[in-house]
């Protein structure tokens, strides 16, 4: 956790100032001199004098410490409070919950500064009534952001195991929930200070707050503003004082919030058109029976320790009508595969090697205006996710009208096509379910949508990454079954990504098996499971459980890094065929036979 | 349209426990409400006046009896009469109110004109230096009490540069120009806080919305750069921003009090300073009411407008 | 496969019901019928596989078993005792008895704290050990689990997720327990990461002789290491029966689906299909009769009627919900070694 040092460096400067205030030897912030009211600077009062004839630097230092100390005890009793209160409604729940949530809505029924009024006019202003009124008014902030993490704190395992274990409830609260909900609850609680000081300086300004003759800063700015042409500085002074601590404390709050919410950090990435300049392709004249043809690709990805490549070189080529399964596990690069082809790498990443070429165009070297019109209308591609792949706010019928509205149909015939897409793609009552939105369908219908727009223009090639794989197995079974249609009736290319090998062996004609970033194996797809050329296919066979009843044989090790530096196979060292010369030797693709490639040095004893 | 009918019977809910808060609060703060009302600096007040205060105020009678009394008399719109000068404050209210819509109204609008594309502008260049600018910028301008912007506007604009008049009121229908002037400065002084509210909010969630897998399908169907900003980057952006504005209601309503004080605007909250200072307590109580009124309604209206957006608010 | 389990009856349910609320401030939806009518028995020793789909109430079931849910109808007891009955203080002691691991191995450790203090929490909580022996016991378990004995002082951020469910593992473990809930504890991992997990839990099974229930949708998982198999749809159990009989000869039409739904990767073994149409219905509002009927080719009209109670089919130990008794099995499921 690195907190930004300016905010927190500064903050303690203004607290520190505030708490050693009395030490300063500071002239009398209180005594007038009212001979010398509204002087210039001089020494020994540097800021000059206020209205009354006080030192202004002294009244700026101790209004500091009145207002720091109201801002900070009315935030830490309503954090202690607000938080004990906010993590027993969310984890009890029932009764309390709904007394804390009932409470929490009431007491936000009230704009701060105005329950402080009423509360000023019954009590009368003065430092304690304003601790007591600002203590109220942020319970229920504390509450709410105490409540909200507690149960998604509660939504975890571990919240659970601890439960099973028969911990009891007070010693969850305490140390499971509490040090894991700690994080949200201190930005807030560098929100509320920063709040009250603004609520306690409103409240002085207008006389309502602090009374005097304690100094204040908004009392202060109130007493500068009917001085204001005579002596202009006195005003600028509280103001920058208080100004400056106010932005000190937003910035810690922000900093607070990066560190416990971190986004993932994007790096300042090359411009891509300027990129590609400079690792451009060079253009080799693709094969005239391949659709797509992909050569040597590299991709990279920028991340905060450095360029990494979590895909090496790899080839491979689909023809017209034909399946292709990339086979593979996390980190295989099989996805970072898949998106290249449509050009919809992260913008972290970005191809540094080798040309992909669909149809004859160069796909390295396409324009926006190029790519716009291939995608969607010869090149498709249907994700993994179905429900983060649709816009949540508009409805299903018109996410797919608008693929084929972006190719040049008007928009009413759009709407009709893409109710027949829905129909040919197996949803019942077509018409209908066009109106839903994503969050009324189920799983297997959201897929079904995504397949239809993407098949809505006829492409001649289409990428599926795990269609299937957040699907019921008898869904998947339809899904599957869909596509299979789909490739039938059409003369469509289909490139399937999976890390299953038995839905691979059901619906592809080849398979390309990548491992770590490379492509290990490649061939059709019957005679690469029956006989594999490759150790690692072989195991990646044996690991699941046999249908035949033969037990799980497992794959010691983990996969490489991708930014490990491998000189030989990367395999290697979870091979159970490893001899020396593999790590030495850089392992290359092989023709094992005809179709037929291997990445391994021993393919023939295998 | 059920989920609606809930909604507004949570709200009517709602006011009906600030009624009963607002009206009661008299009784929830420990000491004698009268005495309370009266005591300045630590004097005890002279018992004779206190005595008179306590039936004036209808604080002799039972409590049950006062809260039925009160519950009814603000059935009928009637908020009580002022300490001061026994004029009605239910129309003292009602002829200020508009003043305070007014000024809300317009702060709202300048926010959001100026905030919503600022932000999509950082946003879609982000890292350059106008994004790094407008970023430090913002962060100063809703670091600035409105109160202190408000006074130096007024030092600046009135006093040394003599643009505008120093504040103070006139009505649209006696003189258009004038009265937006007047109307300007105040509106700005709000609008400036909040614009850098909604322009940090419309950065993070153009920003994260770019990001999601649904405008990667939108760009994988071939849709045109145009329309994916549009349809589903800021469409779906729109959401936090909305919510971030109901977020800062509360400091909206809470900084008009601090503007039309310092800018003479003779809205509602103008007129609640100097019932506090007068500890005149019915008008005080009348203009909080109101206000949270206001803000009840003004948060049942972002639900409705943030049900109107978002489809799966509605079927919850 | 594992050595036999003995007679007597661990964990039963009897006719468990379960349903939550739906709605909140005023409005009532209506109730999800998660889980309706299950009984159940697990012996000492025994391995149960608990198979279904989404929606199906396995993972409600686990839990239910667990006394971490009360039944809104019906009776669970373990080792005898009733735990809707049992006290609070009661309950917690036989918790250390009963254990469970979950799908996310990226959510099961708290994230702030060392894995070795983890793993100790159940048997500090109930004093089962002494502080001194604290760090020895840890070790022991970890190398139990496949883990280097230093790994205790490592935070879950520095394990992969194969490595996070042997710490979760290792956590149930650490008690003690006769019985242990395994609710998809491999579907999160890689397939390579999966076997060694599975192998793992086979033969820690074996080695203490741990009552198991597997909640998995994954049928060649269970067929590896459950002895019974319960299949359950919509909150119903369909069939249940000794694992090699049910998945090489399924009785109840669902469960034919979900057996010849399966990918399979000889192409001899590819046989026509059986595709369900339509989707499974909501659990707010499950059919009449029997739950499975909207989506079952062989439905007849009876079947709205009643629920078909389970009863039993061809074989010892097999039952079907299903009123039909003249379906073919199809010979569609995997098959066990030395059938053609």
């Amino acid at each position: 956790m690195t907190l930004a040092r300016t905010p927190v460096v500064t903050l303690a400067l203004f607290v520190g100032l505030a708490l050693i205030a009395p030490l300063l030897g500071l002239p009398d912030p209180v005594r007038m001199d009212a001979a010398h009211r509204l002087a210039p600077p001089s020494w020994p009062h540097p800021l000059g004098l206020d209205e009354l004839g006080r030192d202004e630097l002294s009244r700026v230092i101790w209004g500091g410490r009145a207002s720091l100390a109201v801002a900070f005890v009315a935030s830490l009793i309503a954090g202690l409070i607000g938080t004990l209160i906010g993590i027993a409604g969310g984890f009890l729940r029932g009764f309390v919950e709904q007394a804390l949530l009932r409470a929490v809505d009431v007491v936000l029924c009230f704009p701060p500064l105005l329950l402080a009024l009423l509360v000023v006019t019954l009590l009368g202003p003065g430092a304690r009534t304003l601790i007591l009124v600002l203590s109220v008014l942020f319970i229920p902030g504390f509450a709410r952001v105490a409540y909200a993490s507690t149960l998604a704190v509660r939504s975890h395992g571990f919240v659970e195991a601890v439960q099973a274990l028969g911990a009891s409830r007070p010693r969850i609260m305490l140390r499971t929930i509490l040090p894991n909900v700690l994080g949200p609850v201190l930005v807030q609680l560098s929100l509320a200070a920063a709040s009250a000081i603004v609520l306690e300086s409103g409240l002085s300004f207008l006389g309502l707050g602090v009374v005097p003759p304690t100094p204040s800063w908004g009392l202060a700015i109130g007493a500068a503003r009917a001085t204001m042409n005579q002596a202009p500085l006195l005003l600028l002074w509280p103001s920058l004082a208080l100004t400056a601590t106010i932005l000190a404390m937003n910035a810690l709050c922000d900093a607070l919030r990066d560190a416990f919410e971190p986004q993932a950090a994007v790096p300042r990435t090359v411009a891509r058109h300027l990129r590609d300049a400079v690792f451009g392709p060079k253009a080799a004249a693709p094969p005239a029976d391949k659709l797509l043809d992909i050569r040597d690709l590299t991709i990279a990805i920028e991340t905060p320790r450095g360029t990494v490549a979590p895909v090496r070189g790899v080839s491979l080529s689909v023809a017209a009508g034909e399946t292709l399964a990339i086979v593979g596990e996390s980190g295989s690069g099989k996805t970072l595969t898949g998106l290249s082809i449509l050009g919809l790498l992260p913008e972290a990443a970005y191809i540094r090697a080798g040309s992909i070429s669909f149809a004859g165009n160069d796909l390295r070297a396409l324009d926006d205006a190029s790519w716009r019109r291939l995608r969607g209308h010869d090149l498709a591609m249907v994700f993994q996710d179905p429900m983060s792949s649709l816009n949540p706010l508009h409805r299903v019928g018109a996410q797919v009208a608008e693929a084929i509205a972006a190719h040049g149909a008007p928009a009413g015939e759009a709407r009709g096509r893409a109710v027949a897409l829905l129909r040919q793609v197996g949803i019942p009552d077509a018409e209908r379910r066009a109106k839903a939105f994503p969050h009324e369908l189920s799983g297997g219908m959201r897929q079904r949508v995504m397949i239809a727009t993407a098949i809505a223009n006829h492409p001649r090639l289409m990428v599926a990454d795990e269609p299937t794989a957040s699907l019921d197995v008898t869904i998947q079974a339809q899904v599957l079954d869909l596509l299979a249609s789909l490739k039938r009736d059409g003369d469509m290319a289909l490139i399937f990504i999976s890390h299953s090998l038995p839905v691979v062996a059901e619906i592809a004609d080849r398979v390309v098996v990548m491992y770590a970033g490379e492509v290990v194996e490649e061939g059709p797809v019957s005679s690469v499971f029956a006989a594999p050329a490759h150790p690692y296919t072989a195991a990646l066979l044996a690991s699941a459980p046999g249908e035949d009843g033969a037990p799980p044989r497992a794959i010691g090790g983990i996969v490489p890094s991708p930014d490990a530096v491998i000189p030989g196979c990367r395999f290697a060292p979870r091979c159970t065929h490893y001899i020396e010369r593999c790590e030495t030797e850089p392992s290359v693709m092989t023709e094992v036979a005809p179709g037929r490639y291997s990445r391994c040095v021993r393919w023939a004893e295998l | 349209m059920s989920w609606f009918l809930r909604r507004l019977a949570i709200s009517i809910g709602l006011v009906w426990i600030v009624a009963t808060i607002v009206f009661l609060a008299i009784h929830l703060v420990p000491g004698d409400p009268a005495e309370l009302l009266l005591s300045q600096g630590g004097v005890a007040p002279d018992p004779g006046a206190v005595a008179d205060l306590r039936s004036q105020l209808g604080l002799d009678r039972p409590i049950g009896v006062q809260y039925a009394d009160s519950m009814v008399r603000l059935l009928r719109g009637d908020l009580g009469s002022s300490l001061q000068d026994q004029s009605s404050v239910a129309q003292e209210i009602g002829r200020r109110l508009p003043r305070t819509l007014e000024l809300i109204g317009a702060a709202m609008l300048i926010a959001v004109a100026a905030g919503v594309p600022a932000g999509t502008a950082a946003a879609m260049r982000r890292g350059s230096w106008w994004d790094r600018i407008s970023g430090a910028v913002s962060g100063v301008a809703l670091s600035v009490p409105v109160f202190v912007i408000g006074t130096v506007m007024v030092f600046v604009f009135a006093q040394r540069l003599h643009w505008v008049p120093a504040g103070g009121y006139v009505g649209f229908s006696q003189a258009p120009g004038l009265h937006l002037l007047l109307l300007a400065m105040p509106a700005s002084a709000i609008a400036i806080g909040l614009a850098a509210v909604v322009f940090r909010m419309t950065r993070a969630a153009v920003l994260d919305v770019a990001a999601q897998d649904y405008v990667r399908t939108a760009r994988a169907k071939g849709v045109a750069a145009g329309r994916i900003l549009r349809h589903h980057v800021l469409r779906n952006a729109l959401l936090p921003v909305v919510t971030i504005i109901a977020l800062h209601l509360g400091g909206l309503l809470g900084g008009t009090v601090l503007v039309e004080y310092v800018f003479n605007w003779p809205g509602l909250s103008g007129l609640l300073v100097s019932a506090v200072v007068a500890r005149d307590y019915p008008e005080v109580v009348g203009v909080v009411f109101t206000i949270s009124v206001l803000f009840v309604a003004l948060n049942f209206a972002v639900d409705v407008l943030f049900a109107l957006l978002d489809p799966r608010v509605r079927a919850a | 496969m594992s050595k036999p389990a003995t007679d007597e009856i661990l964990v039963r349910a009897t006719d468990v019901t379960r349903h939550f609320a739906s709605g909140g401030l005023l409005r009532r939806g209506r109730p999800v019928q998660a889980v309706s009518g299950v009984s159940l028995e697990l012996r000492r020793a025994e391995a149960v596989g608990l198979v279904g789909e989404s929606g199906s109430g396995k993972s409600t079931v686990g839990r239910l078993l667990l006394g971490l849910l009360r039944p809104t109808a019906g009776q669970v007891s373990f080792a005898g005792v009733d735990l809707n009955v049992a006290s609070r203080p009661r309950l917690n002691r036989l918790r250390p008895r009963m254990q469970l691991i979950f799908q996310d191995p990226y959510s099961s450790l708290d994230p702030r704290r060392r894995v070795g203090g983890q793993i100790a929490d159940g048997p500090m909580i109930h004093h089962l050990w002494r502080r001194q022996e604290r760090g020895g016991q840890v070790a022991e378990l970890l190398g139990q689990v496949g883990l280097a004995a230093d790994y205790g002082q490592r935070y879950p951020a520095q394990f992969s997720g194969g490595q996070r469910q042997r710490l979760a593992i290792a956590r149930a473990l650490a008690t003690k327990p006769e019985f242990l809930v395994a609710d998809e504890p491999v579907s999160a991992l890689d397939v390579s990461v999966q076997a060694q997990v599975l192998n793992l839990l086979a033969d820690l099974r074996r080695d203490l002789g741990l009552a198991l229930l597997f909640i998995s949708h994954d049928l060649a998982a269970v067929r590896a290491l459950c002895d019974r198999v319960v299949v359950m749809y919509l909150g119903r159990v369909m069939e249940e029966g000794p694992t090699r009989a049910v998945l090489a000869a399924p009785q109840h039409p669902y469960t034919s689906a979900l057996v010849s739904a399966l990918p399979s990767l000889d192409p001899a073994r590819r046989r026509t299909r059986i595709l369900l149409p339509g989707e499974p219905p909501s659990a707010a509002a499950p059919p009449s009769g029997c739950v499975f009927r909207t989506r079952c080719h062989h439905a007849l009209p009876a079947c709205a009627e009643t629920v078909p109670a389970l009863r039993p089919a061809s074989g010892p130990g097999h039952l079907k919900a299903c009123i039909r008794d003249d379906l073919q099995p199809t010979q569609t499921a995997i098959r066990s070694n030395g059938n053609a």
